[in-house]
């Protein structure tokens, strides 16, 4: 007997297509851009502040180096930054928040969730200033800072969750199956708390990417003559009036990141959404 | 009006969801059915028969859901419900058709106290004595005591038979001519079921509502109601009085009567329906029964769907054997 | 098994309040017995309490002659596999992110200490046993229907080849006639030796799976004996009311007698 199943496109596919796109057009570009570009990105010439034109796409900068080599080298520093930035947090905040919620030891579970309250209680962008001028400027300063204060977000999440998650069904049948501890907590609890802070991380990303380059902006990240899109607009800012294509393209790249992101997290709730619909 | 205007008439009724670019999802493919006032109708059907859609179609909240009626006819008291406007919809929707919604879903708002709730309910209906009054008349009516103490609790405070008891006087507030209970007693403990059965039948004799009861248990439906619709995969396959659907004359019918826990004889036969309900969207050709019935023949694999036999008001039967089924 | 004098208090002080109050019953090899109350009866901490999930307040429960609970450990006798539970909730009892193949595989897995593939097969042959065709093994439990997810997880106690299943109102979130299934599958269980403990607040229910019963209010039992017995002629009044809540025929009936 046939079953007439009508495959349909799940709605949201539209997003993910795009934004996964978008980012993998741009570290594609990344990639290839520096090795087979015309101008290397550190190269100083004399031929400085030229507007964007046939051979220079996106003009040059105060000491004549190519902008569109430039950005494109920095798209791996920036964006491989924010993953660190984000995929550590993520990481060490389910689990100790996971650890957190199924813990019974009071002492515990009030001593570190006061110290996560706290964290989170700071604007999260003063706080990692604040951290990153204690540590010293550079790009690792960047990620432990980002680590030391996100992963309390994370956690927090993870907490809620896992407190619900300890009470479901299925974590009681495991135990009644006399599964190891270690199995119920990793094979059976984190990954259904994980899949909440997972989707946390998403939108996350975009900010923390905006975060650090608002940290390079401030002078707090790479060391020169690294390119980076937060120190381009700095250096770019002072001249935006004379020549508007330093800060500009930086600045567009940006966006590019943090939509592509955001676009492919919409698309991913919406299909992930359709099915929690049955 | 003329006598022969019914309360409800459901006609041939079609439901579905129209998608942009893709065929559209039928979900209820013909449902036939009609309510004289104050009638006790019970319709019966596992989930994803498509009971619940007929009760928002009659209800009027399946724009909310993407769907609309594709076909048929919907006729509350003459009126073609499809046709309505919203400003319409809003004189009927809570005033002369209540609803009841299902007990584990949803509930009384958990931030109102249940006086907030049932002043909410009656200030859309005009009335006379204070607000107050008519608040504690209403739990009078459902039979709640200690009325004084219940209107200042909240949702959280009160058992799950009571938080029913609350959503059916919301419902009663504006005493509708049909009342729509959607699985009210599901998830509640068997003693708070009866009980909230004796209540229906009581608004039902007391106030003359006419009301619909949706349910999975045909033992439940059996014992209060007056007619009984069973449907199943999105169509009507059965519809007659009570005492008349005895003798079912679907095999469905058949089948779910013989599931019955209260007629079975202690650890001995229990017959149940193999397979399961085919999904939406997944119908067969033919009769979609076909696959799980015990009296399948060749000729209800093929062509539409089988169609009622009789009129309204009689014991009908969507099956193309039904007299063979009504010997057994 | 034995349950001897328990009772179950949670909370203390001022706010304690005592679930179980002082039951006991016996469970003999292959055995069904019944548990009936309503919400709030106590019945549903009793079963875990049986199925080593929360230590009892006071009291002893015995497997095979042996403590159950040593301090506020359960099973360390390793006998943690022959008392299995299948919980009420059908939407909660399974790993949303594992298909119903995965979950019962992972259990046959680690109760016969079998490889991954053997595995799968004895977990397909026992979900097949469950009327859960392999189309259906492989979808996740938001795909499946209650009765169907009930199923599963009744596939997943069985791996572990228990003597005692305890059912908490297993039949109390699903459709009549996937009701019907679940019974018939019980049945069966039975007639292979498995003894069966069903909580629930459907007598109708009881009375077809079961041979004794206890019925209980507030923590304590007020009635038990033979399910014919107190169905035909019950003793107490909250059993007799109990008994005229049963939807359909067997209500009538209860309440008919009640009249005279």
């Amino acid at each position: 007997m046939s079953k007439k199943v009508k495959k349909v496109r799940p709605e949201g596919t539209l997003g993910i297509i795009i934004g996964a796109s978008l980012m993998g057009s741009l570290l594609l570009a990344g990639l290839l851009i520096p090795w087979f570009g015309k101008f290397d990105a550190n190269e100083i010439s004399s031929d400085q502040l030229l507007s964007p034109s046939g051979t220079h796409y996106f003009g040059t900068d105060m000491l004549g180096r190519d902008v569109f080599a430039r950005v494109f080298d920095a798209v791996f520093i920036d964006i491989g930054t924010a993953f660190a930035g984000v995929l550590i947090p993520l990481t060490v905040g389910t689990i100790v928040g996971t650890l957190l919620g199924i813990s019974r030891n009071r002492r515990v579970n009030s001593f570190v969730g006061s110290l996560i309250d706290g964290i989170n209680a700071f604007p999260f962008l003063i706080f990692v200033i604040a951290l990153v001028a204690f540590l010293g400027a550079g790009l690792s300063s960047i990620i432990l800072a980002l680590s030391l204060v996100n992963w309390a977000r994370y956690a927090r999440i993870a907490r809620t969750r896992a407190v619900v998650v300890n009470q479901q069904g299925y974590v009681e049948a495991a135990r009644t199956l006399g599964y190891k501890p270690s199995r119920i907590l990793f094979r059976h609890i984190i990954p259904n708390v994980s899949s909440e802070t997972r989707a946390y991380a998403l939108s996350d990303f975009t900010i923390v990417i905006i975060a650090v380059a608002a940290l390079s902006f401030l002078g707090l990240g790479v060391n020169p003559p690294q390119a980076e899109w937060g120190a381009m607009i700095k250096d770019g800012a002072t001249i935006i009036t004379l020549a508007w294509w330093n800060a500009v393209f930086p600045g567009l790249a940006i966006c590019w990141a943090g939509i592509s992101v955001a676009v492919f997290s919409e698309g991913l709730t919406k299909r992930i959404g359709e099915g929690n619909q049955q | 009006m003329s006598p022969d205007v019914k309360l409800l008439d459901v006609n041939n009724v079609a439901i579905g969801i129209e998608r942009r670019k893709r065929e559209t999802l039928v979900l209820v493919r013909e449902a036939n059915f009609d309510i004289n006032y104050g009638e006790m109708v019970g319709i019966v059907g596992e989930s994803g028969s498509g009971k619940t859609m007929i009760c928002r179609a009659i209800i009027g909240t399946l724009e909310r859901r993407g769907a609309s009626v594709i076909g048929g006819e919907v006729l509350f008291e003459g009126l073609d419900l499809r046709t309505i406007t919203e400003a319409k919809w809003k004189t009927l929707r809570g005033k002369v058709i209540g609803y009841v919604p299902q007990s584990a879903l949803a509930g009384p708002n958990p931030v109102l106290t249940i006086e907030k709730q049932l002043a909410e309910a009656l200030s859309q209906v005009e009335g006379t004595g204070s607000m107050k009054n008519r608040s504690k008349e209403l739990l009078d009516l459902v039979k709640i005591r200690r009325v004084d103490t219940v209107m200042k609790q909240y949702p959280y405070q009160l058992s799950g038979g009571m938080r029913q008891r609350v959503m059916i006087a919301c419902a009663l507030a504006s005493k509708p001519k049909l009342l729509i209970a959607d699985e009210p007693t599901t998830g509640l403990d068997v003693t708070v079921q009866s009980q909230i059965m004796e209540l229906l039948r009581e608004i039902r004799r007391d106030l003359g509502t006419a009301i619909i009861l949706i349910s999975h248990d045909l033992a439940l439906v059996d014992e209060v109601c007056d007619k009984i619709v069973v449907m199943h995969a999105g169509a009507t396959v059965e519809v007659g009085p009570t005492a008349s659907m005895a003798k079912p004359r679907h095999p469905y019918t058949v089948a779910l009567n013989s599931s019955r826990i209260d007629v079975a004889k202690p650890g001995g036969e229990l017959l149940t329906i193999k397979g399961n309900p085919p999904s939406v969207g997944q119908w067969n050709p033919g009769c979609r029964f076909a696959e799980r019935c015990d009296y399948v023949q060749q000729d209800c694999l093929v062509g539409d769907h089988p169609a009622l036999s009789g009129k309204k008001g009689e014991h009908q039967s969507a099956c193309l054997h039904a007299d063979k089924i009504g010997k057994n | 098994m034995e349950v001897e004098n328990v009772s179950v208090t949670f909370g203390s002080g001022a706010t304690a309040v005592e679930a179980v109050k002082n039951c006991s019953l016996t469970l003999h090899e292959g055995e069904p017995i019944g548990i009936v109350g309503e919400s709030g009866s106590g019945k549903s901490t009793l079963a875990r309490v049986m199925a080593g999930l929360q230590p009892p307040s006071a009291g002893q429960i015995r497997f095979r002659g042996d403590n159950v609970f040593k301090g506020n450990k359960s099973f360390q006798s390793g006998n943690r596999n022959q008392v299995q539970m299948v919980f009420q909730d059908p939407y909660g009892s399974l790993n949303p992110q594992l298909n119903g193949l995965s979950a019962v595989a992972e259990a046959v897995r680690i109760h016969s200490k079998v490889g991954k593939d053997e595995a799968e097969q004895k977990a397909l042959e026992l979900l097949e046993r469950m009327g859960i065709g392999k189309l259906d093994a492989l979808k996740r439990p938001r795909q499946l229907s209650g009765g169907q997810r009930q199923r599963v997880s009744v596939a997943r106690a069985l791996s572990a080849n228990p003597t005692v299943l305890l059912a908490d109102e297993p039949t109390s979130a699903i459709d009549q006639s996937a009701q019907a299934q679940l019974l018939k599958l019980f049945l069966g269980l039975l007639n292979d030796g498995l003894a069966i403990v069903l909580v629930s607040h459907d007598l109708g229910v009881i009375r077809y799976l079961t041979k004794r019963v206890y019925v209980m209010k507030d923590g304590v039992f007020v009635e038990s004996g033979d399910t014919e017995t107190v169905f035909n002629d019950p003793q107490e009044d909250y059993t007799k009311m109990l008994l005229a809540s049963i939807p359909g025929e067997l209500g009538k009936a209860a309440r008919a007698k009640l009249k005279r």
